[in-house]
């Protein structure tokens, strides 16, 4: 699904976010990336969904350069990648379910289905009670479950996800993850960025480590 | 969803969230096409009346005596050699004792001891429907003072200056209020979309993210362009016909507008307005689309 080969992203001269990065993440595959803050963790999904152009090397995502992608090609790979920013990237001036259904209605899905959509997304993510609330009423963890809710909302087939549970209370962050999961399993590939041991122990699955902008570890977890 | 349902709902939205600035583009948009169509409805009676009173156009010429038979077909072929012309008719010093005493009516006692031949001999000369212009006809006088005999010409110039100069002075404020209606449709509009989308580069940025094409990002500005070139002049145009009626109503009493048939705009005028405004609408919303948004 996503084909990284020596991959580097610069900003300036001197701060070298990412460098030399290859990395193959399969269909259908839940990977982890760790490391601190600053390792490069956000840069390095930013790049997989075109968010930023590498200064250096290769993307691939399902099969196309998305660094060559233009205009209705692009967009409509944008329809398949699914992405909760960390810094949520909500309109706060409208209600939950706008926020959600935005990433629907670029797809041109019926108004029916994105009705049932966003009410099984909020039931799942414990916002039922939220459905017309503006979003910059919510709190962080509410606002972040949101951005989760959006990113998964088009059902896309590949998810990005920048620190989905920081917010979270431990049970929200079951919810999550078992939300997660469940899109894994239909066939998504997820890629988490994440900090929280918690969510990347418990599953077999690869973990990639990174360290000032390179690969420190390539892992994969064992089940507890 | 399909796309244009997708894009009207955008529309709205735009419109919902930037309703104040707007509404003061839409208002600029039905002043200036009020403006615009007011005084080319002003120009187009003024060119009806002035061809109805071109109509009525003679130019007299007094003759020093009065022509006999051959000099009459002299002068005839003289004139006719300017231009043709629809009549030419003389007048001798008789018929115009005559004429005068008739107009005097029950008054023409006061014409008693006068001699019978005090007034001057004439040719009237009403020309072609294609000699009515203010110069041409300008020209036909000079030319006709200048035939042998003639003393004077007359033909209303004074009149027929100040009418000309009107029309002429109408069409330059037709094609002033013309460029500030190109002027407010083409910036304001433009303005107004450029703020629109400076106040949502957010929500532009997350559209582009969640994989939004461009016609869907761009059509919903330029619906709005549109709207306000249709709705803007159909103000206008409703506000120029709701004054329209009332100066009709208000003036159709015997006097000087009833002299004339004050008509309304043509229907072909009235869509030409309609599409020039929302093409100029469009063509702002598009320059903004082209300079502010990149996607």
């Amino acid at each position: 699904m996503v084909e990284m080969i020596k991959v580097s992203r610069n900003y300036g001269t001197d701060i070298k976010a990412l460098t030399d990065i290859s990395l193959t993440i399969d269909t259908g595959e839940m990977f982890f990336l760790i490391g601190r803050s600053g390792a490069g963790k956000t840069t390095l999904l930013k790049l997989i969904c075109n968010m930023e152009t590498p200064s250096n090397g290769l993307i691939e995502v399902a099969g196309y350069n998305i660094n060559n992608l233009k205009g209705k090609k692009l967009a409509h790979l944008r329809q398949k990648i699914g992405v909760a920013y960390q810094d949520f990237k909500l309109l706060n001036n409208r209600t939950v379910a706008e926020n959600i259904a935005i990433a629907m209605e670029v797809s041109y899905k019926k108004p029916l289905a994105i009705r049932q959509t966003v009410r099984d997304l909020l039931l799942q993510l414990q916002l039922t009670d939220k459905h017309n609330t503006i979003t910059e009423e919510l709190s962080r963890g509410e606002q972040q479950r949101v951005a989760l809710a959006r990113a998964v909302a088009n059902s896309p087939r590949l998810i990005l996800v920048d620190e989905p549970t920081g917010n979270l209370d431990a049970n929200t962050t079951e919810r999550v993850m078992n939300l997660l999961s469940r899109r894994n399993k239909a066939g998504a590939t997820i890629v988490i960025a994440t900090h929280d041991p918690s969510i990347y122990q418990k599953g077999n699955h690869r973990v990639m480590e990174l360290r000032d902008g390179t690969i420190h570890s390539l892992t994969r977890s064992k089940a507890s | 969803m399909n796309f244009w349902l997708a894009v009207f709902r955008q529309a709205g939205r735009n419109l919902r969230q930037t309703w104040m600035s707007q509404l003061m583009t839409f208002l600029t948009v039905s002043l200036s096409v009020l403006i615009f169509a007011f005084f080319y409805l002003v120009y187009t009676n003024t060119i009806g009346a002035s061809d109805k009173l071109s109509e009525e156009i003679r130019l007299i010429v007094y003759l020093n005596e009065e022509p006999g038979p051959e000099m009459q077909q002299q002068l005839i072929r003289k004139i006719n050699n300017f231009d043709d012309t629809e009549e030419i008719r003389f007048v001798s010093k008789q018929e115009a004792y005559d004429r005068f005493a008739a107009q005097l009516g029950d008054d023409s006692d006061v014409l008693d001891g006068m001699p019978k031949d005090f007034l001057p001999a004439s040719i009237e000369v009403v020309p072609l429907q294609t000699l009515r212009g203010f110069s041409e006809i300008k020209l036909f006088s000079e030319y006709l003072a200048k035939l042998p005999g003639s003393e004077k010409v007359q033909y209303g110039q004074e009149w027929m200056e100040r009418f000309y100069y009107f029309t002429q002075l109408l069409t330059i404020v037709v094609l002033l209020s013309a460029s500030l209606l190109i002027l407010t449709a083409t910036f304001m509009v433009s303005y107004t979309i450029r703020l629109t989308i400076m106040g949502r580069q957010d929500e532009l940025e997350l559209l582009k993210l969640v994989g939004a094409t461009n016609s869907y990002i761009r059509t919903p500005f330029l619906l709005e362009g549109i709207l306000q070139g249709l709705m803007g002049s159909l103000i206008g145009l409703s506000a120029l016909y709701a004054l329209f009626r009332w100066i009709t109503l208000h003036f159709t009493d015997p006097g000087l507008l009833n002299m004339f048939h004050f008509n309304f705009l043509q229907p072909v005028i009235i869509a030409a307005i309609i599409l020039t405004s929302i093409g100029l609408c469009t063509l702002g919303s598009f320059t903004s689309i082209q300079k502010f948004l990149k996607v």
